[in-house]
């Protein structure tokens, strides 16, 4: 589905073909955070206990401290031992040089690092929060969100420069570290089917889906861009549903309420490639993918319909036992302290009804969430640096 | 009738850390037998909940163990629901001495199953422990500053990102940054640190909820108002529960030692008249009790009643009465219970009326006879055991009979009354909670055999005329200490001065 749109940006002489090794390195990095917080969930539903040192963390610690230690590399040796054209397409900060993405990846590990001695007086003063969101676990999810970003950023502005040679690699790069950035905006217990039929989450995916979605495709160069990045969102959903059950696990926290024996597995992924096709389809009818206020009612009109379509219609199908398979594994995602049949699993929510009127608000939502996606876009298209 | 007044009441509220069970001394110690294997176990629970119980498992001969496991159950769930048992870890250096930390995730009843394995077989003993929000923590200065420092460099590091992005980014490389970028950039930077701040400023709102949920989950006793009713001659003491703690509903009681209460009264300030009453429930709801007063001097009396929840959970009841001189003759009008037969009552010198040398101290008891106390040097939070003495009159080894059902009874009251504890040779943990939970463990699996849990035999906490408790005290200062025996028919009680020292920096 990958083709390169013929759009002509200027681009410096001569680069390398190759992807650069920090692009790699904090591809690897982000990837560690998305699969590790992934992990880490299906370890507090069946395992229920952890330490420090878990698995999922270590995943995720290795993310964040690869992403920080290469970008601080990069930064140095950009400073004092970089050459012309590397010093060329750095950015200045407080003295030193290097490429935009690493100062927002290396502020995102500084960010990590700093969570953990207020998040351990945390645990001290109000209690192991092992599954509560606190202002804590809020800054470190947003160092690490940040670094993902910085990674993405860095992934684009090679992009940007890249002549035809290395540009399809590049843009790929781009888009597998947007489904990473995904994977890290739709908690799983947001997207459990028994709520797709509420209007609380056509709102909120409305409100910024779009603008993730959209700001990655227009700021590709790729023609499919929305739909490939959603479905590199789907693929690693689905590798961790499908990998993660085959692993054995006892629950170590009581009380236990459900004798669970393998590792839960994650909800499964949102199906983001439908709505994603709407807005590949509508930006490459456009010149460089320049879109305005009208297109983007249309894209976030369309994006939202089928968004809507696709989900209202297939919840009723993942809580039915014909989802319960090793594919859509409705029956795995599952906890520890829930007792079976869980609730959550078997019934449609319809408390909060989605209403004609509700879905024009939404409706409203996506477009606006569109364009700011649309202006986000356009400035990260510009990301040379 | 006189009722305390309530200032005094809130400055003991406020001095009692509260504690569940026992007032301001969380930790559960417990001496006895896990099948053939002599054991002290002591429990620390979780201050803050979801927090860490440490359990230290203790063989108190040269046997041989080669396992420990421990188990935390929580009575709604029952052992179906437990965990698999914890792996407890033998401590370096110190021959018979495991540890281990479990997570305890929900506040209500607890119990902590250990067993033991070893060349002669398994032993298996329950230890309750009520888990509760006890304590909010402040935060220190110094982590205080570093994290304001850290957050402060976060943040003008963030302005300076947005910034550099505005300035820089788009720039074609090798190109210069022109004025109008700069001029962008900074506008942009002003920006981003307003929406920051707003950022921060909802991170503080955040917090300052998180901190007033914590402030109300903290676990609140049961407020309870007793009177004493003197009219002329036999005067009553009523006691009734007041408020709800919020946190707990207040279920019906177990009896513990066959008593639904056990009562202490101490004198203030000196604490030198000391009564021990089991008053008796008036209602169906046990939400109000009377007891018999026994003939003691006029004051203001600390007044702590322990009780035990149909799930095992202990908790001590706090409240201050005045006794007003009773006249003699006459009778007060309404019921007054029978005195129980195992009330009892002892007046001493009050405390510091004699100087504390620290060495031996050997308390008169009635009947002539004498109970000493060889006391060893006394730190905050270490880890000791109180071991006292019996003789009669003629100077020879007092033999003793067990008081409602135990060797002794020991009642630990701090000078200010932030702690106050009911214990036995045994140690601070609940029995009727034990029971309890022994009973849980038995449904549970109809092999459990009861020969396998400890505490049921309570003689064999001490030799003939020797009794001893485990105990750690929880903070430095005065504290009285009073034990109670049974010898002859008659209770005795010996009352003892404790000076604790603030734990030794190690």
């Amino acid at each position: 589905m990958e083709s390169i749109a013929p759009v002509a940006i200027p681009r410096p002489r001569a680069e390398s073909a190759t992807m650069p090794w920090y692009l790699v390195t904090m591809l690897l990095g982000s990837t560690g955070i998305a699969v590790g917080i992934l992990w880490d969930l299906s370890w507090h539903l069946s395992i229920g206990r952890d330490t420090f040192w878990s698995p999922p963390h270590v995943a995720v610690y290795f993310g964040g401290v690869l992403a920080g230690l290469s970008c601080g590399a990069l930064a140095l040796r950009t400073t004092f031992a970089g050459s012309e054209a590397e010093r060329a397409v750095a950015v200045r900060f407080w003295g030193f040089r290097a490429p935009l993405g690493a100062w927002v990846a290396i502020w995102g590990a500084l960010a990590m690092l700093v969570s953990a001695p207020f998040d351990n007086w945390w645990h001290n003063a109000y209690g192991l929060d092992i599954d509560k969101f606190t202002p804590p676990h809020a800054l470190l999810t947003l160092g690490m969100v940040v670094i993902q970003l910085g990674a993405l950023l860095l992934a684009l502005s090679a992009q940007n420069r890249a002549g035809t040679a290395s540009l399809r690699s590049l843009s790929l790069a781009h888009l597998y570290g947007a489904g990473l950035l995904i994977v890290m905006f739709i908690p799983v217990h947001v997207i459990e089917p028994n709520g797709r039929h509420t209007n609380s989450f056509y709102a909120l995916m409305a409100a910024y889906l779009p603008f993730m979605i959209v700001a990655v495709a227009r700021s590709s160069r790729a023609r499919w861009a929305a739909t490939t990045a959603t479905a590199f969102y789907m693929l690693i959903v689905a590798l961790t549903v499908w990998i993660f059950p085959l692993f054995p696990a006892r629950p170590r926290l009581g009380p236990i309420l459900n004798p669970m024996g393998h590792m839960a597995a994650p909800e499964f992924p949102l199906l983001l490639v439908v709505p994603a096709l709407a807005v590949d389809f509508f930006l490459q009818r456009r010149k460089e993918k320049q879109a305005g206020w009208l297109d983007a009612v249309w894209i976030g009109a369309g994006f939202l319909l089928l968004f809507f379509l696709v989900h209202w219609y297939t919840a009723g199908f993942l809580l039915s036992p014909a989802a319960r398979n090793w594919f859509f594994g409705a029956h795995r995602y599952a906890s520890y302290s829930v007792p079976p049949p869980s609730a959550l699993s078997y019934q449609l929510y319809g408390l909060d009804p989605v209403t004609p009127a509700s879905f024009l608000m939404c409706a409203l939502w996506a477009i606006a969430s569109t364009r700011a996606g649309l202006w986000f876009g356009q400035w990260m298209a510009g990301v040379r640096r | 009738m006189r009722r305390a007044v309530p200032a005094l009441l809130l400055a003991l509220a406020l001095a009692a850390a509260p504690a569940s069970a026992h007032v301001g001394s969380p930790n559960v110690f417990f001496d006895g037998q896990a099948g053939p294997y002599p054991l002290r176990v002591i429990v620390r629970p979780p201050v803050v909940i979801p927090g860490t119980a440490e359990v230290t498992v203790r063989l108190e001969d040269r046997r041989r163990i080669d396992r420990v496991t421990v188990q935390p159950v929580l009575f709604q769930a029952g052992f179906e629901a437990a965990p698999d048992p914890d792996e407890a870890r033998p401590v370096p250096g110190a021959p018979g001495l495991w540890s281990s930390q479990l997570l305890v995730m929900k506040e209500g009843s607890w119990n902590i199953q250990v067993a033991v394995e070893g060349p002669e077989g398994k032993g298996t003993v329950q230890v309750p422990m009520p888990a509760v929000r006890t304590r909010l923590l402040g935060m220190g200065r110094g982590l205080g500053g570093l994290l304001l420092a850290l957050g402060a460099f976060l943040f003008v590091g963030a302005v300076s990102v947005v910034g550099a992005a505005v300035r820089e980014a788009s720039l074609p490389p090798g190109t210069a940054v022109d004025r109008r970028r700069v001029v962008r950039a900074r506008v942009a930077a002003g920006l981003s640190a307003a929406l920051f701040a707003l950022a921060v400023w909802g991170g503080k709102v955040w917090w300052d909820s998180a901190e007033s949920q914590m402030r109300t989950g903290l676990f609140q006793p049961f407020t309870v108002r007793s009177s004493v009713e003197a009219g002329a001659g036999r005067p009553r003491l009523s006691l009734a529960v007041v408020s709800e703690s919020g946190l707990r509903d207040w279920l019906p009681l177990i009896p513990d030692h066959g008593k639904l209460m056990h009562m202490f009264l101490l004198r203030e300030p000196g604490l030198d008249a000391f009564a021990h009453l089991h008053p008796v429930a008036q209602d169906k709801q046990q939400k109000s009790f009377l007891s018999a007063l026994p003939p003691l001097p006029a004051g203001t009396y600390r007044l702590y009643a322990d009780v035990v929840d149909e799930d095992g959970f202990a908790q001590t009841l706090v409240d201050r009465v005045e006794i007003p001189a009773i006249p003699a003759g006459g009778d007060v009008a309404g019921a007054v219970p029978p005195p129980d037969p195992d009330d009892s009552w002892w007046v001493s010198e009050p405390l510091g009326a004699s100087p504390d040398t620290g060495g031996p101290q050997v308390s008169r008891l009635a009947q002539g006879g004498t109970m000493l106390w060889r006391q060893e040097p006394l730190a905050a939070n270490q880890e000791t055991t109180l071991r006292f003495e019996v003789r009669g009159a003629d100077g020879q080894p007092a033999p003793l009979e067990p008081y409602m059902g135990m060797l002794a009874h020991a009642a630990i009251n701090r000078d200010d009354g932030a702690v106050f504890v009911h214990l036995h040779p045994m140690g601070t943990l609940n029995m009727a909670a034990q029971q309890v939970f022994a009973n849980l463990a038995t449904d549970h699996s109809a092999h459990a055999s009861m020969a396998g849990m400890a505490g049921m035999d309570h003689s064999a906490h001490a030799a003939g005329s020797v009794v001893s408790f485990p105990y750690e005290f929880p903070q430095p200062g005065r504290y009285r200490i009073w034990v109670q025996v049974k010898s002859a028919g008659q209770v005795l009680t010996g009352v003892f001065a404790a000076s604790v020292a603030p734990r030794p920096a190690s």
